[in-house]
């Protein structure tokens, strides 16, 4: 049943309305949409603002810094890919908290909701590149 | 959001079918449909040339001329699809009255018919091939997480849930027991003879923590079909009429994308579109939670339930857990549920099984009735949009 040699699942990565999250990915930037017309979080990405009706918006690099809002500990398997268990994590911006992504940590990971994460890159293929979150390393004191 | 017209007990469903509930039905979709749509005419006193509407569900893979062709109806004038998936049941019983209170149809067909076990699992995921998401789909920031399945997306929202308001398994777990209950009732439940204690519950393996196995409902094959017609009609028919009293369809502000993975971008990710069908729906209805006698809520999992009985005003928000553990959703309690045993242990007919059920209430011949029960709520209202009824005796 576990075949861990399964190849993950790569993403469209050239769609016209969510390519922007990868091409900042591949740079080593986290960006998520926003309204150019009100600043406004577009996410998940839209090209449209129904706040102020603008159609100009622009991929804004953002802190890879967030809080840890959801999680769930993947105990029974799925796809090939991904051998159980694994934890997705669902973290919201601290520069944004209304735009949520999500991360994988593998195994079973011991989390509070509400602690520091942080974004890393894992790129997955050749032309991929995952933003990824784990919990925040300790600050020095 | 006017409702100048209302469409108020001015229909009603009038027969119900459905096949037996199993996880390999040995027929195809068709046959379940066909066997389902002629058993609720029967049920009503109708024949095929009395229909002449039908109406399905977006994710059918029967579609209505199918359905025509094989009932051999011959004099369709409405054809209608609702959806996605377990949104639809009943949008579609609502779609069926707009139909015949237009001048478009008389007497319409609602059903649904999966081999959601043997066939399409649901509950599997779906990514395959070398690329996922695009074209509106939104899977590319998901799927490659290994974030794929209905479950995974509810587990997140139960873990939210038990962080705000410190709810328990043991109270995901009542609703769980509620619905073996019912179903161990009900002859025609998948798990009409197996009995589920608490500690089965706690015990039983993780899914997506903090799911377990008793907390997903039962892939299944089956179908069910009910029969819409004027109420002024119904009273020639052969059953009591189920008196549709308000139907609404609704969804949040913000509602997100797609079918099911943009949803955890919403601003509370523990409280479901039921909240706004709700608003809309005891407007029309002339009525409140309090004259609710029993309710069949969607349950695709324990904890869709649970954000239910909150988004419903059956208790307050984030006192969902306390309330099942008082016994409130059990028979006897102030909102009993899913009395058929619902998805979680009935079968999982997207929605319709619970229309189906929902009508038993009414007509006093549900294996598990409610005494004197006179409002039923039926929901389906799991995550993008979603519907639901309240039917009413005559």
């Amino acid at each position: 049943m576990s075949d861990v040699t399964a190849p993950l699942p790569m993403p469209v990565t050239d769609d016209l309305d969510t390519a922007g999250f990868f091409e900042a990915a591949a740079r080593g930037e986290l960006a998520i949409r926003m309204c150019d017309g009100c600043d406004a979080v577009l996410h998940v990405p839209v090209a449209y603002c129904h706040r102020c009706g603008s159609w100009e918006g622009r991929w804004q690099v953002v802190a890879g810094t967030g809080r840890l809002y959801s999680w769930t500990v993947v105990a029974h398997q799925v796809h090939p890919a991904f051998p159980a268990p694994y934890t997705v994590v669902l973290v919201e911006l601290d520069d944004h908290p209304e735009a949520r992504l999500v991360g994988q940590i593998p195994g079973r990971a011991d989390l509070v909701a509400g602690q520091a994460m942080e974004a890393w890159f894992e790129r997955v293929s050749d032309d991929v590149v995952l933003p990824q979150w784990r919990p925040a390393a300790p600050e020095e004191s | 959001m006017s409702d100048a017209y209302s469409h108020r007990d001015k229909c009603a469903i009038v027969g119900i079918g459905a096949t037996d509930f199993s996880r390999d039905s040995g027929r195809t979709e068709l046959s379940l449909a066909t066997q389902a749509s002629l058993a609720a005419l029967a049920d009503a006193g109708l024949t095929t040339g009395d229909v002449d509407g039908i109406i399905r569900c977006d994710m059918d893979n029967v579609r209505g001329n199918d359905l025509a062709h094989s009932l051999g109806i011959r004099d369709l004038t409405y054809l209608g699809e609702n959806g996605p998936g377990g949104a639809a049941p009943c949008a579609m019983v609502g779609q069926a009255v707009a139909a015949i209170l237009s001048g478009q149809a008389t007497t319409v067909l609602v059903f649904r018919s999966l081999n959601g076990r043997s066939g399409r699992r649901f509950g599997q995921s779906p990514v395959e091939g070398a690329r996922v998401g695009g074209a509106g789909s939104y899977d590319e920031l998901f799927a490659p997480y290994g974030l794929l399945t209905p479950g995974q997306i509810f587990a997140l929202m139960a873990q939210r849930h038990m962080v705000d308001y410190g709810t328990t398994p043991e109270q995901l777990g009542g609703i769980a027991l509620a619905c073996r209950a019912r179903a161990n009732a009900n002859p025609a439940a998948q798990m009409h003879g197996r009995q589920l204690t608490m500690d089965d519950y706690l015990a039983a393996r993780m899914i997506s923590e903090p799911l377990r196995l008793f907390d997903f409902c039962l892939e299944t094959d089956g179908a069910c079909a009910v029969v819409v017609t004027a109420a002024e009609r119904a009273r020639d028919l052969a059953q009591p009429p189920a008196l549709i009293r308000a139907v609404a369809q609704g969804s949040i502000p913000e509602p997100q994308p797609g079918i099911q993975f943009p949803v955890l971008m919403r601003e509370s990710i523990t409280t479901l579109p039921a909240r706004a069908v709700a608003d809309t729906l005891y407007r029309r209805a002339g009525m409140g939670p309090s004259e609710v006698d029993v309710a069949e809520l969607y349950d695709c999992f324990t904890i869709t339930v649970l954000l239910q009985l909150e988004d419903w005003g059956f208790c307050k928000k984030g006192e969902g857990g306390p309330f099942v553990a008082s016994g409130e959703i059990d028979l006897g309690g102030t909102i009993p549920i899913n009395t058929g045993g619902g998805h979680l242990s009935e079968g999982y007919i997207h929605g319709m099984n619970h229309v189906v059920e929902g009508v038993r209430q009414i007509r006093g011949t549900s294996s598990n009735q409610v005494a004197g029960a006179e409002t039923c709520l039926v929901t389906c209202t799991p995550l993008p949009p979603g519907s639901a009824l309240l039917l009413r005796a005559a």
